[in-house]
C-alpha cells in the first residue's frame, strides 16, 4: 500500500510570527512553505516531517509519531539540525541564508530567505539541450563562489544537483538544500552517511566514505554541467565503475561548445578522484580564465546588414 | 504454514492432525518476534513437540493405539524458504510452471520406485500406496526430512497438500494450473477438481499455497529501500539507511534538542547580524 503523503499546514496558518502562504514543495523528509514574517517579508519555511515516521492527517497541526518510530524521528531531527548548523554559519550571496530556527507543533522549522526564481533543474527541463556556454560559465563561476565558502567552513555539500541549485530571476545561482551536508572535512570518518542522488553523486559516495572530499562535490558540479548540456543526468557513478557508458562531453558536444568547457566537464567527471580538480579554487580559476580568450567557438554566419554593423560598433565600444 | 493429514487407519487421526497443526502454529506465534532465529531448529522442535503432544494425549485418554498424522511445515523468512516433513503430505516448490523441488514421501512405495522395482504407473495403483513408515504420533520416533535453505524468486509458488490432492493430480499438472493464477481462486478450484476426480472413495483433500512476490536479494538487509517510505517526488534520491543505523539509538533528549536549537539560533545571529 502506498504511503499516504502528509498533509501540509493550511494556507493562512499562523506559525509563531509567520503566516503560511502556500506549500512550495513536498519531499520525503520535509515540506517547504512560502510564508510571510511579521514585517510582511516573504520567507521559505522548511518543516521537518519525515513521511515514513510521522503522519499528519487533514486538519491536524501536530504530526503523530508512533512510539516505535520516536527514536528514528529524533535521529532524523538530528540530521535536520545538521543542516541548520551548516547553513547558519554560511553567509554568502550564493548560499541560501537561514534566518530563524524554532520548535513548534512537536517538530522543528527552519526559516530561510525566499527569492523569486526557479531551480536549475526546471531551467534545464525548459531549455532542454539549448543552454548557452555563456550561461553555463556565468552560473557556475558564481556557484563555485558559494561552494568555496561552503568548503572553507569545513563542510561538504554532498548532494549537489540541478534541483538543489536555485536561480534567482537574474540567473544568479543559490545553493539550497544542505540536508546532506556534513562536517566531513574535520572528521576522519563521517558519522552520518550522506544522502545521494544517482547521476550526480561521486564514486566516493558509493565506496569508502573516507575518500569523500571537495573533489566529491566537484564531481557533482561536473555532472550538473553535463546535465545542462544533455538535458538529463549522466550515468550514475556506481554504474560507471562497473561499465563506463558515459560519452565524454568532449566527444558528445564537439564543436557545439568550446573544447575548453568540455574538457573541464570531463575533468570533473573523472572516476578517480585524484584526477579531478582538487579544489574549487583550482576549478574556478580554469573556468574564469578561459572566458576571455576562448568564448565563441561556433560563430554564426551573420549577414552584414547595416543594423548588424551598428550593433558591432556599439559592442566594441 | 503447516498441513497435517490425520491417518484414517488409526483412531483419532483428526485429533493428531489438529495437535500437530496447533503445536506448530502456537510455537510460531510465540517465537517469531518477528524472526525465527534458527528456522530448521524451530521446525525440528515443533515437529517433535507435536509428536510428544500426541503421545501425551493418547496416554491421557488411555487410547489403545496412539493416533498418527503426517505433517509438512514450511517457514519463509527474508525470502528464504525452510521446510520439513514426515509422512506423505507433500510440499511442492513451483517455479515458472514447473516443479522446482518437492518433498520425498516416507512411504515404501517411494522407496520401491526409487530402487526401480516398480514404475510410476504401478505405484499409482499399488495396494500399499497409502502406507507410510514415518509420521507424528505412533510408537517410533518420527523421521523428519529437512529442505535446504531455499531462496525464493518472485512468482514462486509453494504448495503443501495431502495425498488426497497429489494422488489424483501430479505435481507437474498442478504447477501448470497454478502458474500465474490467483491462488485465492485457483486453490479452491483445484481442491474441487481433485475431489471430483477422487470420486466417492476419494481421500480428503487439504492444500495450502503461497505465491512469493519478492525476490531474494543478497545483502538486502538494513539498507533496503522501500518505495512505501518515499514520496512521489523523491524517486531519484536514495536516502540510505535512514533511521536504521546503529547510531540512531543515541537519540536526542529534550535537552539536547533545546541545546541544538539554541546553538543554531545564536550562530544565525552571529553570522547574520547585517540582516
Amino acid at each position: 500500500m502506498a504511503q499516504q503523503a502528509n498533509h501540509a499546514l493550511p494556507n493562512g496558518y499562523r506559525l509563531e510570527e509567520y503566516t503560511i502562504e502556500r506549500q512550495l514543495s513536498l519531499g520525503g523528509f520535509s515540506i517547504v512553505y512560502v510564508a510571510r514574517d511579521a514585517a510582511n517579508v516573504e520567507v521559505a519555511i522548511k518543516e521537518y516531517l519525515p513521511n515514513s515516521l510521522a503522519l499528519r492527517g487533514e486538519g491536524q497541526t501536530h504530526p503523530v509519531v508512533a512510539p516505535e518510530h520516536l527514536g528514528a524521528f529524533r535521529y532524523g531531527m538530528k540530521c535536520f539540525f545538521e543542516e541548520g548548523r551548516a547553513l547558519a554559519k554560511l553567509s554568502h550571496p550564493n548560499v541560501i541564508r537561514v534566518l530563524n530556527f524554532f520548535r513548534s507543533n512537536d517538530t522543528v522549522y527552519m526559516v530561510m530567505e525566499y527569492e523569486h526564481g526557479r531551480t536549475l533543474q526546471e531551467f534545464i527541463v525548459k531549455h532542454k539541450g539549448h543552454i548557452s556556454e555563456r550561461f553555463i560559465r556565468g552560473v557556475f563561476t558564481r556557484l563555485l563562489n558559494g561552494l568555496r565558502e561552503v568548503h572553507s567552513c569545513k563542510l561538504l555539500h554532498l548532494d549537489l544537483k540541478p534541483s538543489n541549485i536555485y536561480l534567482r530571476t537574474d540567473n544568479t545561482p543559490v545553493l539550497i538544500d544542505f540536508g546532506a551536508a556534513r562536517q566531513t572535512l574535520m572528521n576522519e570518518q563521517p558519522i552520518l552517511k550522506p544522502m545521494y542522488t544517482p547521476g550526480f553523486a561521486s564514486p566516493e559516495h558509493y565506496g569508502p566514505r573516507r575518500d569523500l572530499g571537495p573533489w566529491s562535490d566537484i564531481y557533482s558540479v561536473g555532472a550538473t554541467m553535463y546535465a545542462c548540456l544533455a538535458g538529463s543526468a549522466p550515468q550514475a557513478a556506481d554504474g560507471r565503475m562497473e561499465k563506463d557508458e558515459l560519452t565524454p562531453a568532449m566527444v558528445r558536444w564537439e564543436g557545439q561548445y568550446s573544447d575548453h568547457l568540455l574538457e573541464i566537464i570531463d575533468w570533473c567527471l573523472s572516476l578517480n578522484h585524484l584526477y579531478r580538480p582538487q579544489s574549487v579554487l583550482a576549478l574556478q580559476k580554469t573556468l574564469v580564465t578561459a572566458v576571455a580568450d576562448n568564448v565563441p567557438v561556433v560563430k554564426k554566419e551573420v549577414p552584414t546588414t547595416w543594423i548588424n554593423r551598428l550593433v558591432d560598433k556599439l559592442r566594441n565600444q | 504454514m503447516v498441513v497435517a493429514d490425520g491417518m484414517g487407519g488409526h483412531h483419532f487421526g483428526e485429533i493428531a492432525a489438529q495437535i500437530a497443526a496447533q503445536t506448530l502454529t502456537e510455537s510460531f506465534q510465540r517465537e517469531a518476534k518477528p524472526d525465527i532465529i534458527d528456522p530448521f531448529r524451530f521446525l525440528q522442535r515443533g515437529m517433535s513437540n507435536a509428536h510428544y503432544a500426541i503421545l501425551d494425549y493418547s496416554f491421557a485418554h488411555k487410547l489403545d493405539d496412539s493416533p498418527r498424522t503426517t505433517c509438512v511445515a514450511c517457514l519463509i523468512q527474508d525470502s528464504i524458504a525452510y521446510w520439513a516433513h514426515t509422512g506423505d503430505s507433500r510440499l511442492f516448490l513451483m517455479r515458472g510452471g514447473k516443479v522446482a523441488a518437492q518433498t520425498r514421501d516416507h512411504s515404501r512405495i517411494r522407496l520401491l520406485m526409487e530402487e526401480g522395482v516398480i514404475s510410476e504407473a504401478q505405484a499409482a495403483t499399488h495396494p500399499d500406496r497409502n502406507k507410510i513408515y514415518s509420521c507424528l504420533g505412533g510408537d517410533v520416533a518420527p523421521e523428519i526430512d529437512f529442505s535446504r535453505k531455499t531462496p525464493l524468486e518472485r512468482g514462486d509458488i509453494i504448495l503443501m497438500c495431502s495425498d488426497g490432492l497429489w494422488g489424483v493430480m501430479p505435481g507437474e499438472e498442478l504447477a501448470v494450473v497454478l502458474k500465474g493464477a490467483n491462488l485465492m481462486q485457483a486453490i479452491p478450484q483445484v481442491i474441487k477438481d481433485a475431489e471430483k476426480r477422487g470420486g466417492p472413495k476419494g481421500d480428503n483433500v487439504s492444500a495450502v499455497a503461497v505465491c512469493w512476490e519478492q525476490s531474494y536479494q543478497e545483502g538486502l538487509g538494513d539498507s533496503a529501500i522501500s518505495t512505501q517510505t518515499m514520496s512521489p517526488g523523491e524517486v531519484t534520491t536514495k536516502l540510505e539507511e535512514f533511521g536504521r543505523q546503529p547510531g540512531y539509538k543515541a537519540e536526542m533528549t529534550e535537552e539536547e534538542i533545546e541545546k541544538a536549537i539554541g546553538e543554531i539560533r545564536s550562530t544565525i545571529e552571529k553570522y547574520n547580524s547585517k540582516k
